[in-house]
Parts: C-alpha cells; structure tokens; sequence
C-alpha cells in the first residue's frame, strides 16, 4: 500500500483546522459516549473509552443514532472540549451535522478508513470542510 | 442545489442577520444530503433553550435579539423547569428564571410557546403532506405516521426551518424514503399506552434506522397508544416513521398485503414482557416517585388520571407526578379535572419532565445556577422512553408498569407489576 499523504472525501461541514489524529474503529454516539464537561470518551461500545476527544481530529466509521446528537456537539463546544474536526466513513446523521455547523465543527465524510489505515494517533492533519480534503502534515 | 430567488436574498441578508445565518446553515445541511432544492414548510417544532445545558437559553436569546421571526406556524419543544409552578419539583429558582428568559425570546420570535414534546395535544396539528421540520424524534415519528405530515428527525434546525419557512428536500420529504423497509408482524395484544411504547422499544432495538410496516394488531390503537408506539420506537431505533395501514396516510388496509419482499420480524408477548423486564431494575419497595406522561399527556389521558385518582390518596413517602403540557394543564383546570387529581396529592407538572428536569445528571449547566440534582432511589414509571432516559440521564434504577399500576403503586406504596 502506498503511503498517501493526501485523502480526498466529501465536505459535509465547512471549516478549515490543523490538529492530531484520534482513530476509532467503532461507531460513535456524542450523546451517551462522552463526557461534556471533560471530552472524556466513557462510552461503553466505544473503542475510545478512557481517551480524550478534546481538540483532537475524531476519526470514526459511522455515528450512531440519536436525534439529540447536535445538542451534545453544541455542550462540548460551550465546554470547550469539542473535536476540532470529525471524519467519518458513513454520512454522519443530520443531527450530527446540524450539531457540528452550528458548532463550527468541520466534517469530511468517506475517509475513515483509508485514513485509519494510513495514520496512527497523533499524527498532524489538516482538514479542509469545504473541499472534502484531509491532508498528513 | 437550486435556490429560489428568496432563498438567495435571505443569504444576502435581505432578511436579516438571522435569516441570512439560517439559510447558509439549511444550504450546508442541504448539500450534505443531495437535496435537489428546498420545500415550503407549514409547520416547525422548535428547540426551547434549555436552562439545564451551558449557553443553550442563549441560543435563542441570539436569534431574537437579531430580529429572529417566525415565519410559519410554530411550537416550542419541552424545557428544563415548569416556568409558571415550579416549586412542585423543588427546582432552583435560578434555573427557572434562567428558562423563563427562553420564554421571552419566543415570545420575541412569535413561537407558539407550548415548551412540550407533544404539540399536537397542545393543537399544533400538521396535516398530510404538510413539509415541516421537528426537534423532537417523538413528534417526528407521530406526524409522518399518524398525521401523514412529512419531517425528518431535525436536532436544533428546526428553528432556521421555522424562521425561513424553508428545509431542503431530503430524507422524508421525499415519496421514494416514506415506503416500508421491514415487516413487523405484531403476535401480542397490546393494550394501554406503556404496552404500546414497549412495543415500539421492541421494534425500534429490531430494525434501528427502517420504515417498519406494522401488521397483526387486532384493533386500530387509539390516537394516545399510536404516539406511544412511535415514541417507544423512536426512543431504542431511528425510527422516523412507520406504517400502520389504515392509519398512516395515505396507506389503505388492503397495503398490509403488499408487502412480500420486505425483511420479517415477530414480536409477541414474550418481546414486550422483555422491555418491562429490562426498564424493571428498582427495589420494589424503595421508590421515590411515580411518574405518568411520557410523552406529556393528553387531555384523554389527564381524564384516565382523573378517574383513578378520584377519591384516592398518594401515600406518604411517594410523590406522584403527572406531567403535561401547559394548554392541557389549563384545560384540565378549566374541566374541572385538576381537582380530584390534586386532592389525592398528585402534582400535575407541565413544560418538563424527570429527565427533563434539574434531575438530569448528564447535563452541564452554569455553576452559578447552583443546581444539584436530588439523589433518587427509584422512579417508577409508565412509559418505557421515560424509563430508559431515567437510566441514561438520571442513573437512576426505574420500575416500569402500566398506568393503572403505577397509580396502585403510588397509592398503596407497593409496586405492582405489569405482569
């Protein structure tokens, strides 16, 4: 496999950041599996349980259900300890989305796994929301 | 995606300030879902502010001071404290005049404020094909299957939708999404509206984000055990929308037989006897309060309360809530229904809920508002969504039953099962 630098998906949410990789293999519910006062991951399906989301690049195969998915985006915001940015391998559901523009959260959607397999923790990337481009820095 | 030429003038600002940030966001939404162009909507049920979650109130208070207003009819979702009698619920005032500054700001907005997660009992009645947006899943649910309305499940949205009268076509605003993905064929005989939100649980765990096409019942479910359905299913799946023919516009009963290719499941007694025993985790003796309306109750249901109440007296130790919306509140005041409800020493709450309320543990309001919410033993409970937010959000063990029950268990002091 080539070492890809570069990942083009779909831009789901505008916005542009630079931040450090998280990758989860799991899917992601932002109500339930995650403290909004710390970014603390206490999901009991989630991979990511005892990491931090706060200020990190979320990468995620699929969100799960939950039509008040925007509130907690929204608290995490408030707090402080939001994601950066969110990729995911599935389109994310609307309230996830109307969560993270409200937020100002930028989301490139079709990626997670190419970007998974590419890059481990930590590693810098840049995303760009509006063109649906993640790049390694 | 195509604009209408009022579409493009509200995002030049020819509207406003707001109506200009709630396009660009509809636009964005719009384009992360292929929708082809925007519909009219008639009909928006809109987020309250929620005291109980840092800068929510503020959300709203943003909108109006920038000249928000709505342009369809409109209601407000269910709130964080009773606003007009909250000492009930020993809510701290501060949390309550920090929900009442929500209030004004609808006010502003012109927002039918009914702060409930059941509009329709407070009149607000989408009819067939009427595009609306909705905050809340439950009404979502009940205004595509029961009222033949067409709305996703919108999070805070719903207000850019109800300030533009505008929503991108997507989801189940379109025909070819409002079409049966699975079959339910129903083996049990569900009677009462928790029997129908355990029901609607069952199913929701089964088929998580589908249309499920619902066939078997032996009696067409009245309008208070439909919302529970929807509600059951919307609370455990993603379920947006079910079919029920007969009942959801515009299927005819003769569609139950339509359907021979679609994924089957069975739900019989045993399946919804499982929900009751999964939401029953309390000690059977060790209960705070009994709680009825979840979703908040009609005026039906506060006439039921009524009845069994009549002459009864909640025993000591145990509250009895009953929560409702504020215009099924006044109107059963002004029925004369509140009276032998109240004699019995029930507290008839509206605007909230338990899980709505300062009850919440999950939430993280202003530490200047002093909230701490109450430890809780047990909450016993006649509504399997109610049940498992307790659960999620309070971290509370509940006890479900039946309505009759619960009011048996509030006045005796001893639960009694459902079984």
């Amino acid at each position: 496999m080539s070492e890809d630098t570069k990942f083009e998906g779909r831009g789901i949410v505008n916005g542009t950041v630079t931040g450090p990789a998280l990758v989860s293999r799991t899917p992601f519910s932002f109500l339930g599996d995650v403290d909004i006062r710390t970014g603390d991951v206490i999901g009991e399906l989630s991979d990511l349980k005892g990491r931090n989301i706060a200020g990190q690049v979320l990468i995620v195969p699929a969100t799960r259900g939950s039509a008040g998915a925007w509130r907690f985006l929204h608290q995490l915001k408030q707090h402080g300890t939001h994601p950066l940015a969110i990729i995911t391998g599935e389109l994310p559901d609307p309230s996830v989305v109307q969560g993270a523009i409200l937020s100002g959260i930028p989301i490139v959607s079709g990626l997670a796994d190419r970007i998974g397999n590419q890059v481990t923790d930590g590693a810098m990337l840049r995303v760009d929301g509006d063109k649906g481009l993640v790049a390694l820095e | 995606m195509r604009l209408s030429d009022r579409d493009k003038a509200m995002l030049d600002g020819a509207e406003g300030p707001a109506n200009r940030e709630a396009m660009a966001a509809l636009v964005q939404l719009g384009e992360a879902f292929d929708a082809e162009d925007m519909v009219d909507i008639g009909y928006a049920h809109v987020h309250a502010g929620m005291a109980m979650y840092l800068g929510d109130v503020e959300l709203m208070e943003d909108l109006a001071s920038r000249g928000a207003k709505m342009a369809v009819p409109s209601s407000t979702n269910i709130a964080n404290a009773d606003m007009a009698e909250w000492q009930a619920t020993r809510a701290p005032e501060s949390l309550v005049r920090l929900q009442r500054r929500a209030e004004t700001a609808h006010g502003a907005m012109g927002t039918g404020g009914c702060f409930t997660c059941t509009p329709y009992w407070a009149g607000h009645w989408p009819t067939w094909n009427t595009h609306m947006a909705s905050i809340e899943s439950g009404v979502t649910v009940f205004c595509n299957s029961v009222l033949g309305a067409r709305s996703n499940r919108d999070g805070s949205f719903a207000v850019y939708a109800g300030m533009t009268g505008r929503y991108p076509r997507f989801g189940l605003h379109l025909d070819e999404n409002r079409q049966p993905t699975h079959e339910v064929v129903v083996e049990a005989a569900p009677d009462g509206t928790t029997d129908f939100t355990a029901l609607g649980y069952a199913i929701g765990a089964e088929v998580t984000n589908a249309v499920p096409l619902i066939k078997g019942l032996t009696r067409r479910p009245n309008l208070d055990e439909l919302d529970a359905l929807g509600v059951g299913m919307a609370t455990s799946g993603g379920v947006a929308m079910f079919i029920l023919p007969g009942v959801t516009p515009p299927y005819t009963a003769s569609d139950a037989d339509n359907d021979a290719d679609l994924p089957s499941i069975r739900m019989g007694e045993s399946d919804l006897r499982a929900v009751y025993d999964d939401f029953c985790s309390g000690e059977e003796t060790g209960f705070d309060i009994v709680h009825l309306g979840c979703p908040h109750a009609s005026f039906e249901e506060m006439k039921h309360y009524a009845a069994l109440l009549e002459g009864r007296t909640v025993r000591d130790g145990v509250e009895l809530w009953i929560t409702t919306n504020r215009t099924v509140r006044q109107m059963a005041r002004d029925s004369g229904l509140l009276k032998p409800i109240q004699a019995s020493g029930a507290k008839v709450i509206s605007d909230t809920c338990p899980i709505s309320c300062h009850f919440a543990r999950t939430t993280s309001p202003d530490p200047k508002l002093g909230v701490e919410p109450p430890t809780l033993r047990t909450i016993v409970v006649d509504s399997a969504k109610q049940a498992r937010y307790i659960r999620d959000m309070i971290h509370c063990p509940t006890l479900l039953t039946s309505t009759e029950n619960a009011v048996e268990t509030a006045v005796t002091g001893r639960f009694i099962p459902r079984w």
